[in-house]
């Protein structure tokens, strides 16, 4: 009797205990990897996040400035050293996945976040089912800026670029990217997919390349890049001579900067009969698997709340960062934004990105450089399907 | 062919036997290495067996503090007077098992597996298995302390075998005192090389033997500890990069190994030359503010090469500066892709790194034409030659022979010449045909280091550092083997 | 050889009458046309070198200028014009008062001091015990160390950030940790060092040693004060290297802005996208680091070409 009595006395300690520790919240250091441009933003949320929630006002919250490509890179180099919560794009979280540096989103947040942010975003922090990580904005995808008084029809692309040379300005567009390509090709009613399963791992691809659609967006970019118009990149402030730009958001304040009054946003143009497409982009915060119940969930808390609909919204007053928030986008002020008005259009035209293995990047970039170079000039319709067929075959071997 | 017979050869003749001699001694070449190579392997085998006999002849002979040093190191040294030999020794081997315990025997015992405990989760808590990276890591630390142990070990057995030896002889043994006193003395190399073979050690050979192991892993981004586990895969990674056929590894990585070689070869010896010029120019009687020019083309040395280097390759982009004055002044209508097309972008670069690589050749130079005796140019004067017969007969002789071990390391050391292809290209541009994020300007060290941090593809970027190390050391032992035939021509002249 | 044949005569037959000698005398007419020849070359070789001049220095020249055009009222990103509409001091203004740069510059000039003399430490030991001393497993020490260097070095990266991790030397730690890296293979570099140390005359170390002094002595006391050159040259290389290393720099601070150095910081300035219109800035902070090292390089110069030359002449 003595024995059982004090088992059961031991085992309700323990549960006590335990009940405890959850209440008690979180107390030692976290780390937070986000862009330099929404440091101070961050570092002042977090002060509002420990205000609100009394049991993790003891934490110490570090905001490092580390860019979302830098943070994917390095999360995947050292997982154990890398920071709690951290700011990547979407197009990283196959590999972060694969990795071992995301942990899946708790569940009563899933339900939240999918509630409440737009079916695109959504899409892009799952893999297969499961959520890995908390959508923050839907403004990585990209549109044309171009300067009014030198293009005045920005609905097609012939047109701009005549405009272009007319006034000897140039367009930008990053046509060696894989990421700005698509905008022919999905255009042109090609699409490229990966499918994946939920431990990040690549099962299938699905690519229609090589057809007669394929062949069309070849051959419209290879005439854009013969046109003397034509500089191959995408950054605003490298743009000594700008005219028109293929680009997103983040530039906005540069590209007004640069053209003043005469800076105007449209979606992009049609080229050769078809409406130019792409990728719709996202960012979005994720959180590291944690060997600590309590610091897990008090990372899971911050993350939730710097993805929420309010935070969102005061982000974008800050920074300018177009929100995944459905109620936020419905903001006035974010309406009211000529450069995410134009990335709105747009994105109606867009697939929402998908996970591709870090080789087609490289892949779509040999590709577009093989156009720069010229070397696909001459080439007749065979010889752009063979590449376009060969480019197929590739990209298909990154499934094992 | 005898010497008389050498000189009676027409010109056109002597270069072309010149020329077949060396051919034919290259395979020669070949086959001296790896003669040196077997001969040092036997070498070893002896070695190691006239140690084992060693051993066992001592324990048969020693008496009895020598046996019982068999098991408990540095007793024979105490009990024969030698107290701080005997303390270190017992202190090495309570190290030893203490490590082994605790800390090596469980990651070794994981060795032939690298961990099979993968990641769990508990509820939503990771709870991490076992981490295959430290066990290799670890795993092959723990060898190399073994085989220090055997070593001390077998210095100890040695030492008990002369100390039973002086004492019969009646000699004495050096005390701790005179012990200290000898690592300022006699034993001075071995306080030198102390804590610079620890550093080497610790941070050349075991991260080096690491990647070599994990050539034979199967360590890329999709088996990343701590949340998964990777194993050994045998030959598979060098079958995928040294296999042909499509746009794949095999080819790319001999378009690249190709490039390489080509890009070494004109980045070593046309600097080399024009760097002379440049020097020869400048030292020319006649020539005024010689200080002033040299101390200009110093200056680019000085100026660190990723602010010139970055600076550079933003001059020469589709919209930069260049091509920018260029269209101003309707020189060209469009931009010339000084990047973006293959063979621009290697022309810009060997160019570029003429650039970089002129002003110090420039200074070797100078240094070295000064020794240059200078009534040789006198007499040569005197017998009317002119100015390119004596660069030809005396300045480019004496250069070469003077440089010449100079100028293999500089060869080398372009192979390996990351900065200069990292910051002005990044290795682009990249092409369909070039698998792996392979560029046309890429060497095999910029591959690898993309490999490495971009790709995390690890094990494929061992496998390109295993393989560069095997053409390294291919050309050293080529190139030094016909070194002395090279001496003896000029000699000859 | 053969006289070149010219068409001016070159030589006259002058007869001394009072010495009775008969000597030749280079016409005044070769003499004259030698001179111009001799002009000739030269003005071509001045137009070269004041061209080289020209291309060698220009790219410093358009940095320092665009160094000068302020990010807030001009552009700071590219512009295809090089000299700034408005001279300002605003980049510099930045670099001394927000952002991090430094931090960045005080951290790497940190590091190139402490490696400065803990490199040439190491690197004088190794070459001095393998030039002076004769030793069991000398040769092995040599050949080792030659085939260790034939290894690319970015191969062990992965190896050493894990390695440096273990101890604790990342992230915060990461200025220690680079130090570690820098100076823990530094022994390997001994060649120019044991080259110069190899002209020294053995007889000196002789004659001390037979008067009694250590090993230890002869080095400290009468062989160093006599290496005043390869010391400052092993000083000098060790100081420059920290400069400019991206690479390793930026894959052990991961992430940590306050444990980079100037390379990592200037290189993401340029080369990232977060950072827009850092272009000035880049150009500015550039300017800052090689003003020192290049005031370094050119009073420390005659050291620098002795170390190459005496080593490299030596092999």
């Amino acid at each position: 009797m003595k024995k059982f009595l004090s088992l059961v006395l031991a085992l309700a300690m323990l549960l006590s205990v335990c009940a405890f520790a959850n209440a008690e919240g979180f107390n030692g250091e976290i780390k937070v990897w986000v862009a330099e441009a929404v440091v101070d933003f961050t570092n002042q949320q977090v002060e509002a996040f420990k205000a609100a929630h009394p049991e993790y006002a003891g934490m110490t919250v570090t905001v490092q400035a580390v860019g979302e490509g830098d943070a994917a890179s390095n999360m995947i180099t050292d997982v154990e050293g890398g920071a709690d919560i951290f700011g990547f794009a979407q197009d990283q979280l196959a590999r972060l996945v694969a990795a071992g540096a995301l942990e899946v989103v708790e569940e009563g947040n899933a339900a939240v976040v999918e509630a409440e942010n737009d079916a695109g975003s959504v899409a892009a922090v799952k893999m297969g089912d499961v959520m890995y990580a908390y959508p923050m904005t839907s403004d990585n995808g990209y549109f044309l800026y171009y300067d009014k008084s030198v293009v005045t029809d920005p609905s097609d692309l012939d047109k701009i670029l005549a405009d272009c040379e007319k006034a000897g300005k140039s367009f930008y567009m990053e046509i060696n990217s894989g990421w700005y390509q698509t905008a022919f090709f999905f255009g042109a009613g090609c699409s490229l997919t990966y499918d994946t399963d939920a431990d990040g791992n690549l099962v299938a691809m699905n690519c229609d390349y090589a057809s007669e659609n394929g062949v069309k967006a070849l051959k419209s970019m290879i005439k854009l890049a013969k046109s003397p118009a034509f500089v191959n990149g995408s950054s605003a402030s490298n743009a000594t001579n700008l005219g028109a730009i293929v680009d997103g958001t983040w530039d906005a304040n540069a590209v007004k900067e640069m053209l003043g009054d005469n800076f105007a946003a449209a979606k992009l143009p049609v080229v050769d009969g078809y409406q130019l497409g792409g990728f719709g982009g996202f960012k979005m915060l994720g959180v590291k698997p944690q060997v600590d119940e309590n610091k897990l969930a008090a990372c899971d808390a911050l993350a939730a709340f710097l993805t929420s609909g309010e935070v969102q919204l005061a982000r974008y007053n800050a920074v300018q960062w177009g929100p995944s928030n459905l109620a936020a986008q419905q903001d006035e002020t974010v309406k009211a934004n000529e450069a995410l008005a134009a990335l709105a259009a747009q994105l109606a035209f867009t697939m929402p990105q998908g996970q591709y293995p870090g080789e087609y990047w490289s892949l779509a970039t040999a590709l577009g450089d093989d156009i720069i170079a010229d070397k696909l000039d001459n080439a007749s319709d065979e010889e752009l399907l063979s590449t376009l067929t060969s480019f197929q075959t590739t990209a298909g071997t990154y499934v094992k | 062919m005898t010497d008389l017979d050498y000189l009676k050869l027409s010109k056109p003749a002597k270069i072309g036997y010149d020329f077949l001699s060396f051919l034919k001694r290259i395979p020669m070449g070949i086959v001296r290495g790896v003669q040196k190579l077997f001969r040092s392997i036997w070498h070893i085998i002896c070695l190691f067996g006239a140690n084992v006999k060693d051993v066992i002849m001592t324990f048969v002979n020693g008496d009895w503090k020598t046996r019982i040093s068999f098991l408990i190191m540095g007793f024979g040294n105490c009990a024969r007077g030698q107290w701080l030999r005997g303390i270190l020794f017992f202190l090495f081997q309570t190290v030893f098992n203490l490590y082994m315990f605790n800390f090596g025997m469980p990651y070794l015992a994981k060795f032939s597996t690298l961990g099979d405990i993968p990641t769990t989760k508990k509820g939503r808590v990771t709870v991490y298995g076992d981490n295959s990276f430290f066990i290799l890591l670890y795993g092959i630390l723990t060898i190399f302390f073994i085989l220090a142990f055997i070593y001390t070990w077998r210095v100890n057995v040695r030492q008990n075998k002369l100390g039973q030896k002086y004492l019969k002889e009646g000699k004495r043994l050096q005390t701790g005192k005179e012990d200290l006193q000898s690592m300022a003395d006699e034993q001075f190399h071995k306080t030198l090389l102390a804590l610079p073979t620890l550093g080497i050690f610790t941070f050349t050979v075991l991260p080096i033997i690491f990647m070599i192991l994990v050539a034979f892993t199967n360590f890329d981004y999709e088996h990343q500890p701590p949340s998964k586990l990777f194993t050994w895969v045998g030959w598979d990674n060098f079958h995928t990069l040294l296999s042909s056929g499509g746009a794949n590894y095999g080819d790319t990585f001999r378009q690249v190994l190709f490039w390489t070689l080509v890009w070494a070869f004109f980045a070593t010896f046309l600097n080399y030359f024009m760097g002379m010029l440049v020097a020869i120019m400048i030292n020319k009687k006649g020539i005024r503010f010689k200080k002033v020019w040299r101390t200009i083309l110093v200056m680019t040395i000085a100026i660190p090469q990723f602010v010139s280097l970055l600076y550079v390759s933003k001059m020469f982009a589709a919209d930069g500066l260049i091509n920018g004055t260029l269209m101003r002044w309707k020189w060209i209508s469009e931009p010339i892709p000084f990047w973006t097309n293959a063979h621009w972008a290697r022309f810009t670069v060997i160019l570029i790194n003429l650039w970089i690589g002129i002003p110090y050749l420039m200074l070797i130079a100078t240094g070295i034409l000064m020794n240059i005796p200078a009534d040789l140019y006198e007499s040569a004067r005197m017998d009317g030659a002119n100015a390119i017969q004596m660069y030809m007969k005396i300045t480019l002789p004496y250069m070469l022979f003077v440089t010449g071990p100079y100028l293999l390391t500089s060869f080398i050391g372009n192979i390996n010449n990351f900065n200069v292809i990292f910051l002005l290209t990044q290795g682009k541009p990249l092409s369909m045909e070039l698998a792996g994020n392979a560029g046309y300007t890429d060497l095999l060290i910029t591959w690898l280091y993309k490999m490495t941090v971009s790709d995390t593809n690890y094990k494929i970027a061992a496998v390109i550092g295993i393989l560069v190390f095997i053409i390294t050391v291919i050309i050293n032992l080529v190139v030094y083997n016909l070194m002395p035939s090279v001496k003896n021509e000029e000699d000859f002249q | 050889m053969t006289t070149k044949k010219t068409s001016i005569p070159e030589v006259d037959i002058e007869i001394d009458q009072e010495k009775g000698v008969i000597r030749e005398v280079k016409t005044e007419k070769y003499l004259r046309s030698k001179k111009n020849h001799e002009k000739h070359v030269n003005r071509s070789i001045y137009t070269i070198l004041v061209i080289m001049s020209i291309i060698w220095l220009a790219p410093f020249v358009f940095l320092v200028l665009q160094s000068f055009r302020s990010y807030l009222t001009e552009s700071g990103g590219m512009v295809d014009y090089v000299i700034p509409h408005h001279f300002s001091l605003d980049n510099y203004r930045y670099l001394f008062q927000d952002g991090m740069f430094f931090r960045w510059y005080g951290n790497t000039l940190i590091i190139a001091l402490v490696c400065a003399v803990i490199q040439t430490c190491m690197v004088l030991s190794v070459s001095y015990a393998l030039s002076r001393m004769r030793f069991r497993g000398r040769k092995l020490f040599m050949n080792v160390v030659l085939v260790l260097g034939m290894f690319p070095g970015f191969l062990t990266m992965i190896a050493l950030y894990f390695l440096l991790k273990q101890l604790g030397l990342t992230q915060e730690g990461a200025i220690p940790g680079l130090i570690l890296i820098y100076c823990a293979s530094s022994g390997m570099g001994y060649y120019i060092s044991k080259g110069f140390f190899d002209t020294i005359p053995k007889s000196l170390d002789e004659s001390a040693r037979i008067d009694g002094a250590s090993r230890a002595l002869v080095f400290w006391k009468i062989i160093m004060p006599m290496s005043k050159p390869i010391v400052i040259y092993t000083i000098m290389m060790a100081f420059m290297a920290p400069w400019g290393d991206y690479v390793f720099a930026s894959y052990v601070a991961l992430g940590r802005a306050e444990s980079y150095n100037v390379a990592v910081g200037l290189y993401r300035w340029v080369n990232t996208n977060d950072y827009q219109g850092y272009f000035t800035r880049f150009c500015a902070g550039g300017v800052l680091v090689a003003i020192p090292i290049t005031l370094l390089f050119m009073f420390l110069q005659k050291y620098y070409v002795e170390g190459v030359t005496g080593g490299a002449v030596k092999g």
